[in-house]
């Protein structure tokens, strides 16, 4: 008789072994089908999983790419610091900890070295955080004609929840209070 | 009203179109200019731009070449009012040469918190970018 799995015995089990128990049509007990039914989304979580890391490994590989870009004083021309060091990795562990149900920014340089993260729905309904050389995040927001702007610290391990609210308003543009 | 080098008056007009150069593509995406493209130089605490609109595009981009790309790959260019500039409580004032050039001054700055002085001046580099146009090149 089948029992369920459990996590740790999925993870033993393999991927690849738990995909064909997930997905196999043999079995039509009840208790089988129960069982496919939890390895099915245990399958599911992982492949969720999966693709949010593959996104955020685009995200961080874009952190590269302008880094890189803007590499040397005066990339646009005029007076711009290149890209600080410190700002770039901040911003990649901003992206490695950004919970999961939150979209990911687009970046942007900055002439004072920092990275600006955008979280753009539109042209009037923006959330923009620029990521410099300290662990305090500079913020700023357009909601239509509301509009506003703040200072968070960021610890490294988790983004400010006024932030993710922040951003979370914008593009649900939901019903969550910014705390200004 | 005095009139400078290039022919162009001193004062800049409320009506007036000015283009900020851009030499990243991050610098812009599909919808529109991003408000890291005007924030002010950490050096002068001014953000340069031109005193032209989007037409005729030859002479736009013969100015951006010349004196705005540093040798840089010019990816396009943010087209603003005067009078959107003004509205962030910011000035323009004309500042040649060369020619056609003006600056954005007034951003907020504070010596004693340049965070929260950032933050000031991406709200207000937010409210330009949502009235700029952007011009592809």
């Amino acid at each position: 008789m089948l029992k369920p799995l459990s996590t740790l015995e999925a993870g033993l089990v393999g991927y690849a072994a738990l995909h064909v128990y997930a997905h196999g049509n043999s079995a039509i007990s009840v208790e089988a089908r129960s069982v496919r039914k939890a390895a099915h989304a245990v399958v599911e979580s992982v492949e969720r999983s999966q693709a949010l890391f593959g996104e955020k490994s685009v995200a961080i590989s874009q952190i590269a790419t302008l880094a890189n870009e803007c590499a040397e004083a005066g990339w646009d021309g005029d007076e711009a610091a290149p890209i600080n060091w410190m700002a770039a990795d901040t911003a990649v562990q901003f992206i490695r900890v950004l919970p999961d149900n939150v979209p990911l920014p687009e970046f942007a340089p900055e002439p004072d070295g920092s990275i600006s993260l955008d979280w753009i729905q539109s042209r009037h309904r923006l959330f923009s955080l620029s990521v410099g050389s300290s662990n305090r995040l500079a913020y700023a927001w357009l909601d239509g004609s509301d509009r506003g702007h703040g200072v968070s610290w960021f610890d490294g391990e988790r983004i400010p929840p006024r932030v993710v609210a922040g951003i979370l308003e914008i593009m649900n543009h939901g019903n969550i209070a910014i705390w200004s | 009203m005095a009139t400078l080098p290039s022919g162009l008056d001193e004062i800049v007009a409320e009506d007036e179109d000015l283009a900020r150069y851009l030499t990243s593509s991050s610098q812009f995406n599909a919808l529109m200019v991003k408000p890291a493209a005007f924030l002010p130089s950490p050096k002068d605490h001014e953000t340069s731009v031109f005193r032209h609109g989007s037409e005729p595009q030859d002479r736009l981009w013969a100015i951006g070449v010349e004196h705005a790309a540093g040798g840089r790959n010019l990816h396009g260019v943010a087209i603003c009012k005067a009078s959107h500039i003004r509205a962030a409580q910011l000035e323009v004032i004309a500042e040649e040469p060369p020619p056609r050039h003006a600056v954005i001054r007034g951003w907020p700055f504070s010596e004693t918190d340049p965070k929260l002085q950032k933050a000031k001046q991406k709200e207000l580099a937010a409210i330009i970018a949502s009235n700029a146009e952007l011009v592809r090149r």
